[in-house]
């Protein structure tokens, strides 16, 4: 294992052939495309952009289906739909965003901290990531949101906390390959300090890794938000939430199939989406992970 | 691995050629989304479970179909003048599940168990008049009160008050040994998944006609639906009308409606600034159509109700103060108030229970923006919320409260001195106050009507809850059900007279 | 080895003792009490003496530090305590409730592998074919699924357009009726397993890829072998490696993991025990059944790297 990062570590391709290489990665830049789709629709359902207000009721047009009026049909309370998705894209995307942020950040810094350190610290550290990581993602983040009461924040909050274990343990096991390497020890003879050697010159070399890794974990997270809503403990009505569309409708799904399809996809395409832009990201930044 | 492919492949044949079957015997399989949430009758509150224990135990009286009362194990009862004694004659050759005979010494242990605090019986306050008990032979019982108590007849009409066995209060726990008079007899129970009754052989009324009833929680009420129409279940409690009204114009599946006693409500605390100012609350009422509420919220399934919903006392809401919505009158008043800028009013709601719940906190929150007040909706965990509500500790909350057959013992709660949910009701008057007083002690009904006739509009008028709808309960059954009458009281008692033939 | 193995075990008992008080303190920190649960509303009708005798009663009365230790002493003897609600001992309950768990669980990694085995191995063989897209394709889409939207649009098809239902209330044991029970698992599993047969598809076809580069591979060619015994003698055994680790994780994950679909499908597994348990603040079923559904993941993830250790001749985890 050893021996084969060193060999990507040497042929760490700078960001300029990446960038070239990433065009021909075929899946990746679909998976680009939608992602960008989904942002643009999101950024345009946070701004207001959208072709109804979100939480603006016509009880006269109440579960119409689809036409020209209402692009994806209304709800029972004759919300548009179209409009919701947009605006619950957002939230979802919200919450898949800042909690991979979060728990990039916290993973990152423990399990390098951790890895860098060790002994002791390294311990204690590790062991409390093993515990959370003892528990599956979507019942630890129910645990959580349970406590802390239902709500965007506390969900954006729930999925940090579960997926910063993996965060941890990938940092580390990176920094402890590299720790030994010969830069970083003459960078240790030079006498520079430590947090100075792990920001400029540890961090840097685990970064494509890391990069999968996001990635990989957004597309998990907008999983997790989206149980969550489903179970009616992420984002609160009216605030329109992919999740929460899918499963407060379920019942009407019968005579209103739209209010369970559209959000339905939307949730799909995105996970979809990162998870063809993670496959492709790790094949170009990662070869020795698996991949194609 | 090519032996495990031919087991699947078989598995998979033995699964499509073998159809959907489900028991041929005379049981009847009935499918509710909850479990009761235990056994002892007495201190039992939720509706899940008052459902299960109707059919094992039975009152001294209940209701019918129009929320008379009727004998049960009582045969008739009387007051005497001063209204301070109540006195039952109790029915003859009723006998418990195990056997022993029901007698008056039976009535008087299970009021002493409920009254006695170490029960916790949260009903205990209903029958809290009861001064002493005596039994003059065994099929008579005399209750003396401590202050007239009209009411307490109607409040015995109840779950929360089943005679349970005097051996069994003696010696064993209800929660755990189930020996009612009822006409079915609980054989297991297996919570959160299934529970078995038979049918109580020895019982003194007309049937059970069936040989048992198998309950299986279906977590899930469209899925309740599937199942009746898949033919797995015979007979189903229905809550969500978003459900049920995918019954409407289904000839393979009867739907009966009832009308309930609960009430949907939007609690204002008058306790609180803004809503402290009688105009300001007033705004809100006019505000509302309340119609609107329900078509949106429940999908037209409910009735617009003001704070009484028993029929024998609902004013036409008509006569009560703003059932109208009135945009103008209400910015007017709010104008009066000097709050014509409209402001912002918190509401808590309980994110799944009910599950309309929600829906018409965002119904109100849209047609209340049209008078500037920005309603901003707080979801919490049903266990949460019910910590809140209890301890006032809200501003407004949309509500889903139980209704009594009797409007003293439905609001002696919320609207008199020293009323336990004096704080989670937020505000009270002496008019609200002293109408409660006088239909406690007054026996004559048309007396009673009038001075709840005048309760109701007193507190239309000062609205410190604006009433919105009350809902229906709905049973559905395959055709081949027959004899059931549902009840407004939700009670499942009469499945006794109901007959299976597929 | 030996050595490694021991030092796991060690490394287990903190481990353990941290998820007990985690999952002990979790379900104290959420608002509500048993009583409020049990009574809603009503709850508020009680009086402090009425309320005092049932928190006696419930055994509620108890300060927390006692109850932990209390608690502990009973796990260490195998007795996780009594459930308030139901009245009856934990281990009865978990009893009762795993094998439907367990049975889906086990369909659902059934399904994976019938399906994502030979459409991995058919991807790897002919790659970049017809074949090898689609079932590429379908593999994205399949893991980009979540399994209570795929539950939500099974329940939808089969009600709307086929009238019918898997599973209404009514399960059955598979000792009872077996080709009933298999006609209620089969639409869960099939939820749970497609995008994990999506999962052991991927890894399936890139480790044999990785594989048959391998040099050993080329050897067996160059000899004239038949390509047929290439792939069954060689390639295939050693690409089943990893796929091993894949299915034992995620057979973790479902044993734990699956409360949604088994709420949707109305399976009376331990998930859904959890959830009502959640819900009703029954503590001891809360603790007893994370800490079963913990522990599970906990020992599975140990037999994985083991199996792993046993299996891959490469990896030794003697060093370090």
């Amino acid at each position: 294992m050893a021996a084969e990062n060193t060999v990507t570590l040497a042929l760490r391709p700078t960001w300029r052939t990446l960038a070239a290489n990433f065009w021909k990665e075929r899946g990746a830049v679909i998976g680009g495309v939608i992602i960008a789709f989904f942002l643009v629709v999101g950024l345009l359902g946070l701004i207001g952009l959208t072709p109804y207000p979100v939480v603006e009721q016509h009880a006269i047009d109440r579960l119409s289906a689809p036409d020209s009026t209402y692009l994806f049909g209304t709800d029972q309370f004759g919300r548009d739909v179209a409009s919701r998705v947009m605006k619950g894209t957002a939230n979802s995307l919200q919450v898949a965003l800042l909690s991979v942020a979060i728990s990039t950040l916290a993973g990152t810094a423990l399990g390098s901290i951790s890895g860098y350190v060790g002994g002791l610290l390294d311990n204690v550290i590790m062991r409390l990531m093993d515990i959370i990581f003892a528990f599956p993602g979507l019942l630890l983040a129910l645990l959580i949101v349970t406590i802390l009461g239902p709500g965007l924040d506390n969900t954006i909050l729930a999925i940090s906390i579960v997926y910063t274990p993996i965060f941890a343990r990938v940092a580390r096991g990176q920094v402890i390959s590299v720790k030994e390497k010969d830069y970083v020890l003459a960078a240790r003879a030079l006498g520079k300090r430590d947090w100075m050697i792990l920001v400029r010159h540890i961090l840097p070399n685990i970064a494509s890794v890391m990069i999968v890794q996001v990635t990989l974990a957004l597309s998990w997270a907008l999983i997790t938000e989206a149980g969550l809503s489903f179970l009616g403990l992420g984002t609160q009505q009216p605030e329109p939430s992919l999740g929460l569309m899918l499963s407060s409708n379920r019942a009407l799904a019968e005579i209103a199939p739209w209010l369970i399809l559209y959000p339905g996809g939307a949730i799909m395409l995105m996970v979809l989406g990162f998870n063809l832009l993670g496959d492709g990201l790790r094949d170009l930044l990662d070869p020795q992970g698996r991949g194609r | 691995m090519k032996k495990l492919t031919t087991l699947i492949l078989v598995l998979l044949v033995v699964l499509v050629a073998v159809p959907f079957t489900s028991a041929q015997d005379n049981t009847l399989i009935l499918g509710r989304a909850v479990d009761a949430t235990g056994l002892d009758p007495h201190t039992q509150t939720a509706f899940a479970s008052l459902r299960l224990l109707e059919l094992i135990y039975e009152p001294l009286v209940t209701t019918d179909q129009d929320l008379n009362l009727i004998p049960v194990l009582a045969t008739d009862w009387s007051f005497s003048d001063d209204g301070l004694t109540l006195t039952f004659n109790l029915r003859e050759g009723v006998t418990f599940h195990d056997g022993s005979a029901f007698t008056a010494e039976d009535v008087i242990a299970t009021f002493e168990r409920i009254l006695d605090e170490e029960t916790a019986s949260a009903a205990a306050t209903n029958y809290a008049s009861i001064e002493s008990m005596e039994a003059p032979d065994d099929l008579t019982v005399v209750f003396t009160l401590s202050t007239p108590d009209a009411p307490i007849v109607s409040a015995m009409a109840s779950t929360n008050a089943v005679i349970l066995s005097s051996d069994v209060i003696a010696s064993e726990d209800p929660a755990l040994v189930t020996v009612g008079t009822g006409p079915f007899m609980l054989e297991n129970w297996t919570p959160d998944d299934s529970t078995s009754l038979t049918a109580n052989p020895d019982w003194w009324g007309e049937g059970p006609f069936v040989d048992g009833i198998e309950i299986r929680i279906i977590p899930d009420e469209a899925s309740i639906l599937a199942a009746l129409r898949a033919g797995t279940i015979d007979f189903a409690l229905l809550n969500d009308p978003l459900v049920a009204t995918l019954l409407i114009g289904d000839d393979s599946i009867d739907l009966y409606r009832t009308p309930t006693l609960s009430y949907n409500v939007l609690q204002l605390r008058a306790a609180v600034e803004p809503l402290d100012i009688l105009e300001v609350r007033q705004a809100i009422s006019c505000a509302i159509d309340r119609q609107e509420v329900i078509d949106t919220a429940a999908l037209g399934e409910g009735v617009v109700t003001g704070p009484l919903t028993m029929a024998s006392f609902a004013l036409p809401t008509d006569e009560l103060f703003c059932y109208e919505k009135n945009l103008d009158m209400a910015r007017e008043l709010l104008a009066t108030a000097g709050m014509e800028d409209g402001f912002t009013l918190p509401v808590i709601v309980a994110n799944a229970e009910p599950p309309t719940a929600s829906s018409i906190a965002q119904n109100i929150q849209s047609q209340l923006a049209e008078i500037g007040i920005t309603v901003e909706i707080e979801s919490l965990e049903f266990g949460t919320y019910v910590d809140r509500w209890l301890g006032g500790d809200f501003t407004a909350a949309v509500a889903l409260n139980g209704g009594r057959i009797d409007p003293y013992t439905m609001y002696s709660r919320y609207w008199q001195v020293d009323a336990r949910f004096q704080e989670t009701a937020g505000y009270l008057d002496d008019t609200l106050d002293q109408l409660m007083k006088a239909g406690q002690a007054e026996t004559d009904e048309a007396a009673r009507y009038e001075i709840f006739a005048e309760f109701q509009q007193h507190l239309a008028e000062t609205s410190p809850w604006i009433w919105l709808y009350s809902g229906y309960t709905y049973t559905a059954a395959q055709p081949y059900v027959t004899g059931w009458t549902p009840n407004a009281s939700d009670a499942l008692y009469f499945l006794s007279a109901v007959q299976v033939d597929k | 080895m030996v050595r490694y193995l021991t030092q796991r075990f060690i490394t287990l008992i903190p481990m353990l003792i941290g998820i007990s008080i985690m999952v002990f303190g979790a379900i104290r920190l959420v608002p509500g009490d048993f009583i409020t649960a049990q009574l809603g509303t009503e709850a508020g009708m009680l009086s402090d003496t009425q309320r005092a005798s049932l928190e006696a009663y419930y055994g509620l009365d108890v300060p927390p530090v006692e109850q932990y230790f209390s608690w502990m002493g009973n796990v260490l003897t195998g007795n996780l305590g009594m459930s308030i609600r139901q009245g009856r001992p934990v281990v009865d309950l978990i009893i009762d409730r795993f094998p439907a768990t367990l049975e889906l669980a086990i369909i659902s990694v059934i399904i994976a592998l019938l399906i994502g085995i030979p459409m991995g191995i058919l991807s790897a063989i002919y790659r970049n074919s017809a074949l090898d897209i689609f079932a590429r394709l379908f593999a994205m889409v399949g893991l980009s699924i979540p399994n209570f939207l795929l539950g939500t649009l099974i329940i939808f098809v089969l009600s709307v357009y086929f009238g019918i239902l898997p599973t209404s209330g009514n399960y059955v044991d598979l000792t009872e009726d077996l080709s009933l029970n298999l006609q209620q698992m089969i639409f869960p599993a099939l939820a749970l397993g497609t995008s994990f047969a999506s999962s052991v598809m991927r890894m399936t076809r890139s480790s044999m890829l990785e594989v048959m580069s391998e040099d050993y591979i080329r050897t067996a060619r160059s000899k004239g072998l038949h390509e047929r015994i290439v792939l069954q003698r060689h390639a295939l055994k050693n690409a089943m490696i990893p796929v091993v680790t894949l299915v034992g994780i995620e057979f973790g994950y479902l044993l734990g993991g699956a409360f949604i679909v088994e709420q949707i499908f109305a399976i009376p597994g331990i998930g859904r025990l959890l959830i009502n348990a959640i819900t009703q603040r029954d503590y001891a079923l809360v603790q007893g059944v994370t800490l079963f559904i913990a522990v599970n993941f906990v020992v599975i993830n140990l037999i994985v790297d083991f199996a792993y250790t046993l299996l891959d001749p490469r990896v030794t985890y003697d060093g370090r």
